[in-house]
């Protein structure tokens, strides 16, 4: 009988270890594979779960450090590039893809945990200045205690970190007004993959108060919105807050945000919406419908967020997977539907206005308003969301069995039908890996307005494939990489966001983006990560390292490009 | 092969000019910036011979200055180092008006007198500065960031650019945006980081030269209403702008000084068709700044596509709720004149009619910065003590306040005013305006466009940025083609 293959660990030189140590303090350091485990968790990942199948031992760093100041942050990163060891920014791992170490060699992971404070909130600027460990539930719950808010939390739930989310995502269910977290950022404090201390915005300039989004020029911000940490690490951000009309504080329970066991109490899970909030749900009979009516009420001047969930409510308001499972076959909820968030910032009198705007392009559109009247069992269900859509939590519940990867796409509101109809097409020829990847195909895929007037949509489609199956994850990523070489080939407009191929080793192979947009952000990591030390290899390539990429993954990806009409590429000839 | 003839032969020899008169005229602007001629000026028609241009000036290391209007009042296109002048006036197409989801693509020559007058049909409007020409170009104007009128409201007043089309600088096509996975646009947010365009803005095209853009544009609203409030200075505004800011009432909402309301309401001017121009003096110019207030806030309550008496209906009641509550005057024309609402309601669509204060010396040199609300009066206090210092009259200053994202932080402009022609006068107005602008920017004003010697003021005071952005241009611009001597280049 063969021998069961165990995970070498890996170790970093010792006087490394040693000035690490020296830098953090010995309590915040450490090698053991159980804290490893623990501090480099990433729940969401198809790659990390394979490699734990394949026992890749790139999948475990070789230490994790706390720091606690810009300054230790700052000795790491020098000492790293000193010994040309690489490291990885980390939070909380709620993004999988950003989190583990993409090297087979020895990989510090830097955790903020302890860099957790709300540093300052500017009631005159609508400002907050805050740590890179700071959550979006935290800064709420302080910002609305002044009558402000910042503008709305992810769908990956309130616990994320903003820091994580500044360098990558970052939608609300509020994006219709507020727009994604890009636009709310008035500054980064970042410590270069050089060690370099950069800052952005207005307190780019000596003695300037740290207010304005842009630097003096050309704004190098806009380049690290969305570098998933290889250009550097944040270690003091400033973002917008707006004026909130609700109350200072939100129900939540005593255990706090992670709190999902505490959160199916009727208290959090049923609350009424925050005051001066109304939420409208809206159905209808086929997607065409739905569609128009979507960009309607973006150009109606009304709400602050407008969205479809789709298949997904079966997960949010659903507290047992044998009640999402019981609700998706039952259709529970109506295939075709939206909600409206609606406030009454200026006065309650903007409500009573929203309300005559909402009916009235429901009667245009054909549509029927969830009400006591219609499908009251429907909204009460529905209840979950009058608080999560402004401090999302339930959102956790689709890692619930197990939520392992995601394709987006983002355009005007026809991306929805176009979605439809891609992530059908995949499922019809790979095949479903669960019950649940069926959204998007039989229902309204999950829609959310993602900037003012409903311009952009960003919908996606979510996987569920069974962790501890390594066919299933491999058909999991099947059916990624099929619905993204569709897209790209079909040249259908949307956009394939972050997950998709802003990563290797698809920026490299899909040249026709910008096109070559993978020449124009080898230089951006030159620029800035001379050494390739920072999360290397996770976001683009350089030509040495696509060289080394192995020729099973080429073969795949042109067969994937050929599958969609795409020319293979020439990994010896690629620029 | 002489460059002349490597350029006709890319743009035609009918769009290549090296006589001394366009030289001359493409060497300066009405700015303090130093004149310098280029060795041509060349109108190409298409991006690739926007691409083509490019490699070549590569191989030459030939400077490339792109230029659309020549309507940047601030020296952004004067040839720093010579080389060619791209003027992309001929690149004037709009491209495509979609209707369903209101945005547009331009080419760079469009200007917004020209978008304005098509979105009219489809019942659209541009989201236009405060003060630029009728000929200034969409794109340049959005690219360097003018702040829209609209800009107190943080949905539909800021960052309006979406999908673009670049020519980097060794020659390659670049798109951000959903453009750049090759379908339709309609969003900054694409395949590859979504705020990658930020990057080419107020760059005074010294990483490429942008050769279309995707920009948003809004409803154009039927019903309007239009209200003023005078004060007695800046300071005793910002309140009340706090607080109906914080209620977010208003589409439009700006401040303007009597100089800036008497050169809009004076009958003896008219916007001028070059910068500078000749001055006209003006009796009613005179008599409108005696009377007008010092300054006044002007809100615009606009209604949407439904029911949109109810919507101004609520705002209007809120914003009288204000003024009740600070004691403060809300009016529907501006004391002691007549109908000033009819007449800011075709203005707040086209705003250009400020441009008649060019009339008064001919020329307007306009300090131009951000802020937090705070501080506003503390930086009126050090213009107004420099322009004592240097007699300059503060009656003669033009003021323009305009919150931006619900008064977060403010963009102010205050001008002074010479006649180029009196040297006296010219070196006056100079000193007084670089002796502010040291001032402003040494007390934390923040220029956030950097146009002429205010480069040299703020870069110095920015250490790692500056490094860095010299470290970007490098590899993006290996033999510095683009536009040098702008910026920190």
């Amino acid at each position: 009988m063969e021998a069961k293959k165990k995970v070498e660990p890996q170790y970093l030189p010792p006087e490394v270890y040693l000035s690490l140590e020296d830098i953090v303090g010995k309590e915040y350091i450490t090698q053991e594979r159980a804290i490893l485990e623990t501090y480099s968790k990433f729940s969401i990942d198809i790659t990390g779960y394979l490699k734990k199948h394949a026992k890749d031992p790139s999948n475990i760093p070789a230490c994790v450090v706390l720091p606690s100041t810009t300054e230790e942050v700052q000795a790491i990163v020098r000492l790293a590039n000193k010994h040309k060891i690489p490291f990885v920014p980390f939070t909380n791992g709620q993004l999988g893809i950003a989190n583990y170490p993409t090297k087979p060699v020895p990989t510090i992971f830097i955790h903020f945990s302890r860099m957790n404070k709300i540093l300052e909130i500017n009631t005159k600027t609508m400002a907050a200045k805050i740590q890179p460990y700071v959550d979006y539930g935290q800064l709420q719950a302080d910002a609305m205690k002044v009558g402000l808010w910042n503008g709305g939390t992810p769908l990956s739930t309130s616990l994320c970190k903003i820091s994580s989310q500044t360098a990558l995502a970052g939608l609300y269910q509020t994006s219709m007004k507020y727009g994604t977290l890009g636009k709310n950022i008035i500054s980064l404090k970042m410590v270069l993959p050089d060690g370099e201390i950069l800052k952005t915005g207005s307190s780019s300039v000596d003695s300037v108060d740290d207010f304005w989004e842009y630097a003096p020029g050309p704004d190098i911000y806009g380049l690290f919105r969305g570098c998933a940490g290889t250009l550097g690490i944040i270690t003091e951000l400033t973002t917008k807050l707006h004026p909130w009309a609700g109350e200072k504080e939100l129900p939540e329970p005593p255990a706090g945000r992670p709190s999902i066991r505490t959160y199916r109490e009727d208290k959090y899970d049923h609350a009424p919406p925050p005051k001066l909030h109304r939420l409208y749900w809206v159905e209808y009979n086929d997607i065409d419908s739905e569609i128009k009516a979507l960009r309607e009420v973006a150009h109606s001047g009304i709400g602050i967020g407008l969205n479809a969930a789709g298949i997904y409510n079966t997960y949010y308001c659903s507290t047992t997977q044998e009640q999402t499972i019981k609700r998706t076959k039952e259709n529970f909820f109506p295939p075709y539907n939206f909600y409206v968030i609606c406030t009454g910032i200026t006065s309650h009198k903007q409500l009573d206005y929203a309300d005559k705007v909402i009916n009235k392009i429901i009667k245009e559109t054909g549509g029927t308003l969830l009400s006591k009247d219609h499908k009251p069992e429907v909204l009460k269900v529905l209840a979950t969301w009058n608080l999560d859509c402004i401090r999302h939590v339930c959102g956790y519940r689709m890692s619930r069995y197990s939520y392992l990867d995601t394709w987006f796409l983002s355009g005007v509101p026809a991306v929805g039908k176009d979605a439809q109809e891609i992530w059908s097409e995949a499922i019809n020829t790979i095949g479903e890996t669960y019950i649940t990847d069926r959204g998007g195909v039989d229902t309204t895929p999950f829609l959310y307005a993602s900037d003012p007037c409903g311009r952009n949509f960003f919908t996606e489609a979510d996987v569920y494939p069974n962790p501890i199956d390594p066919k299933s994850l491999q058909q999991a990523q099947q059916l990624m990489m099929f619905s993204i070489g569709k897209t790209i080939g079909k040249k259908i407009g949307p956009g394939i966001t972050a997950f998709g191929a802003s990563f290797e080793p698809l920026t490299s192979f899909f040249p026709e983006m910008g096109p070559n947009v993978h020449l124009f952000m080898r230089k951006l990591r030159k620029v800035f990560d001379p050494n390739g030390v920072c999360s290397p290899g996770r976001q683009i390539f350089t030509k040495e390292e696509l060289q080394a990429v192995p020729p099973p993954v080429i073969e795949a990806i042109n067969q994937l490009r050929q599958m969609n009409g795409l020319d293979p590429i020439d990994v010896s000839k690629s620029q | 092969m002489t460059l002349k003839v490597q350029l006709e032969k890319i743009v035609g020899p009918q769009n290549v000019f090296d006589d001394q008169a366009t030289l001359v005229k493409y060497s300066k602007d009405q700015s303090f910036v130093s004149p310098a001629k280029p060795d041509f000026v060349i109108f190409p028609q298409s991006t690739e011979e926007i691409q083509e241009i490019t490699r070549l000036a590569n191989q030459t290391k030939t400077p490339l200055i792109p230029f659309s209007s020549g309507l940047n009042f601030y020296g952004a296109t004067i040839p720093s180092n010579s080389g060619i002048i791209i003027n992309l006036s001929k690149m004037d197409k709009i491209l495509s008006i979609d209707e369903e989801n209101w945005f547009v693509v331009v080419e760079p020559g469009v200007t917004y007198e020209q978008l304005q007058d098509e979105l009219n049909k489809n019942k659209l409007r541009a989201m236009i500065p405060l003060g630029v020409s009728p000929k200034r170009t969409v794109l340049s104007s959005t690219l360097e960031r003018d702040p829209a009128l609209a800009a107190a409201s943080f949905e539909y007043g800021n960052d309006l650019m979406l999908d673009t089309e670049i020519i980097l600088p060794e020659g390659d096509l670049f798109r951000t945006g959903l453009w750049a996975s090759g379908g339709r646009p309609g969003s900054h947010m694409g395949p590859v980081r979504a705020l990658l365009y930020r990057f080419f803005t107020a760059a005074q095209g010294t990483f490429g030269i942008m050769t279309k853009m995707a920009l948003q544009v809004e409803y154009l609203p039927e019903l309007r209403e239009i209200f003023f409030i005078p004060f007695s200075s800046l300071t005793d505004s910002l309140e009340a702008i706090k607080q109906i800011q914080r209620k977010e009432i208003g589409l439009e909402c700006f401040l303007l000084n009597r100089f800036n309301l008497a050169s809009l309401f004076c009958k003896d001017w008219n916007i001028p068709q070059e910068f500078p121009t000749r001055n006209v003096p003006s009796e009613h110019f005179k008599e409108l700044i005696d009377v007008l207030p010092p300054w006044v806030l002007i809100i615009c309550l606009t209604g949407s596509p439904r029911f949109p008496e109810e919507k101004i209906s609520y705002e209007k009641d809120a914003l009288m709720n204000i003024s009740s509550k600070l004691n403060i005057n809300v009016f529907s024309t501006i004391p002691p004149l007549e109908n000033a609402d009819e007449y800011f309601s075709g203005l707040l669509i086209r705003p250009w009619d400020i441009l008649k204060k060019f009339c008064f010396k001919g020329s307007v040199h306009s300090l131009s910065f951000k802020s937090p609300l705070k501080r506003v009066p503390e930086f009126e206090s050090i213009i107004h003590k420099a322009s004592e210092e240097h007699n300059y009259s503060i009656r003669h200053i033009g003021g323009y306040l305009l919150p931006i994202e619900r008064g977060r932080a403010v963009h102010l402009e205050f001008d002074f005013h010479c006649d180029i022609s009196n040297p006296e006068e010219v070196k006056q107005v100079r000193d007084l305006y670089f002796s502010c602008s040291e001032e402003l920017i040494k007390m934390g004003a923040f220029f956030d466009r950097p146009y002429g010697d205010w480069a040299e003021m703020m870069y110095k005071r920015t250490g790692t940025y500056t490094k860095k952005l010299k470290e970007l241009k490098d590899e993006i611009d290996p033999h510095h083609i683009m536009n040098p001597g702008k910026l920190c280049f």
